[in-house]
């Protein structure tokens, strides 16, 4: 799946849908599972294409929500400002990670992307003066653009797709450009890339802070669409595996594979849990276990991510009608 | 002026002393072959040369200008280029991609890299195998890619090692036949070679390594006549 025209159509139906479906809760369900997957191509950026596998991203997404709600609720300044604070604060403790990431390497970095996020949720939940501690931040409803006060959820469908498409064109100049392949040779063999002239360094801090910008860019507008900000979700580990776990599903270091995954893992979550979760006897956690293993198997089948298994298929067997 | 110029470079590894007071000039254009038994610190030399390991003395200068102390890829753009003893192919990117990134170093346009890549892989006979996963190259052919992808980056000096430590017999006269065609070309090389056969019919001058010293500099008949150079090959027995 080297072509686009996967992406144009996957792209296509989530605009349509909102011309069709008036249903809030489907509609809601879409502009979520858009917004994970923006997240998870923007985690990709660093744990797909330049190789730098981070388990703390949730605290860029954190930074990014915070920036925003705390902001708008304290100096009653557009989210949209608090959008930009977000990615600059997000770039500069994404140069730091990155930094460390020329230190680190492997799990070693890992562990240090997982403590930077504990850290954030440690100030976030305690410095209570500045960010109203583990109560939360409630982001209030101001109608507007300039003030992210959309009723109308069809109006988030776009909004959401813009950032979405955004990051697909990201994901693809990183895939077909001059710094695209410096980062491939810097994932695949950082020493071999260093031997090639590839300012390897350079481009991790650089790969690593852009992925961070983009994380808290999503944050910030997820805060803004949910409407509350908890510091024990936003700053989670569980998150952060989400990003990693929707683009390792769907096909690392491929543009369209972290949207795919997201929409994969979304959707069976929430169909598992509408019909595996009731407070029915005994059967509380169940759909977790389903989960769980749906995963597993999906791992089984395809290792490398949905993309790339698609794409194998594809090509052994050409569709009738196609030139050879 | 000599094109590259090494001077008392010492470097140690914990009690070890891998190079020892080494200093030598190589002249533009010159095929310097570098020889020695295990341990001697051939590798050690090329990875001070090429930046990625620091000596704990002395200096290395290109034209003139000092390279000791900058990272591997400064080394690399300003026109010294390696291949690892250890091959690294870019196992999962193509033939042609793992050339094209050595291209890039030089140029922004990606076609124009790919065009560059190509010419590259004609050169050294793996132009057939140009859109191939690296991974399936056997190691003869991966010999090639690396000396393809080192050359990509238009280097003034190239440093091989073993060039055909490895490989098939078969592969050896095309490989030494590539190296011929490269000197010719002006290019200025230090090669690290086992064979000796391969060593003395490429190289004008050959410098000998023993126990991280310098214990040989000369035309390859001198030195490989040398009694030092014989007893560290073979032991004093067959010295005499």
């Amino acid at each position: 799946m080297r072509g686009t025209w996967p992406a144009v159509v996957f792209f296509a139906l989530a605009a349509l849908v909102p011309v069709v479906v008036r249903d809030a809760f489907l509609l809601d369900g879409l502009i979520l599972l858009l917004l994970w997957g923006a997240t998870a191509a923007a985690w990709n950026v660093a744990g797909g294409y330049a190789g730098q596998v981070s388990l703390g991203h949730a605290a860029f997404f954190g930074l990014g929500a915070y920036a925003a709600a705390l902001l708008g609720t304290r100096w009653t300044l557009s989210p949209w400002i608090g959008l930009l604070v977000g990615a600059a604060l997000a770039t500069v403790c994404g140069c730091i990670i990155g930094f460390l990431s020329n230190r680190l390497r492997g799990p070693y970095f890992v562990l240090a992307t997982i403590a930077f996020s504990q850290v954030l949720l440690v100030v976030a939940s305690r410095w209570r003066a500045l960010t109203a501690g583990s109560e939360g931040v409630p982001v209030p409803f101001r109608p507007g653009f300039w003030t992210l006060g959309i009723a109308d959820k069809r109006v988030w469908v776009y909004l959401v797709l813009v950032l979405v498409v955004l990051l697909y064109l990201i994901e693809l100049y990183l895939e077909r450009s001059r710094r695209g392949y410096q980062l491939a040779a810097v994932r695949e063999d950082e020493d071999a890339a260093l031997s090639l002239g590839v300012p390897a360094q350079r481009l991790k801090v650089a790969a690593i802070a852009a992925s961070a910008a983009l994380t808290a860019v999503c944050g910030a507008l997820w805060a803004q669409y949910v409407g509350f900000v908890d510091p024990f979700y936003v700053f989670s580990v569980d998150l952060s595996v989400r990003f990693c776990l929707a683009t390792i599903l769907g096909g690392i270091g491929t543009p369209l594979g972290p949207f795919l995954g997201a929409t994969l893992i979304t959707t069976l979550e929430t169909y598992l849990r509408a019909h595996f979760g009731g407070i029915g006897a005994g059967r509380v956690g169940i759909y977790l276990i389903i989960y769980g293993v749906a995963l597993i198997v999906m791992m089984r089948v395809a290792p490398q991510g949905l993309v790339p298994w698609i794409g194998e298929r594809l090509r052994r067997r050409p569709a009738p009608g196609t030139a050879p | 002026m000599s094109r590259l110029s090494v001077s008392g470079i010492t470097k140690r590894f914990g009690g070890i002393t891998a190079n020892r007071d080494i200093s030598f000039d190589v002249a533009p254009g010159e095929l310097v072959g570098i020889i020695g038994p295990n341990g001697s610190g051939k590798s050690t030399l090329f990875e001070v040369i090429s930046g990625f390991s620091r000596p704990d003395a002395g200096e290395v200068r290109l034209d003139g200008g000092r390279l000791t102390g900058l990272p591997p890829d400064r080394v690399c753009r300003l026109g010294v280029a390696r291949t690892f003893q250890k091959l690294r192919p870019f196992a999962g990117l193509t033939v042609v991609d793992n050339v094209m990134i050595g291209a890039l170093t030089r140029t922004r346009d990606v076609r124009h890299a790919r065009t560059r890549a190509r010419d590259l892989l004609d050169r050294v006979g793996l132009a057939e195998k140009a859109d191939a996963p690296a991974r399936t190259l056997s190691t003869g052919q991966r010999k090639r890619l690396e000396l393809a992808r080192a050359l990509a980056t238009e280097p003034q000096v190239l440093l091989l090692d073993e060039v055909t430590g490895g490989v098939d017999q078969r592969s050896i006269p095309g490989l030494v036949q590539l190296v011929r065609d490269l000197h010719r070309d002006g290019l200025t090389l230090l090669v690290i070679e086992h064979n000796m056969r391969v060593i003395t019919a490429v190289a004008q001058r050959i410098l000998a390594l023993y126990l991280g010293e310098k214990i040989a500099d000369g035309p390859p008949d001198t030195v490989t006549r040398d009694r030092r150079v014989v007893e560290a090959y073979l032991g004093q027995a067959y010295a005499q």
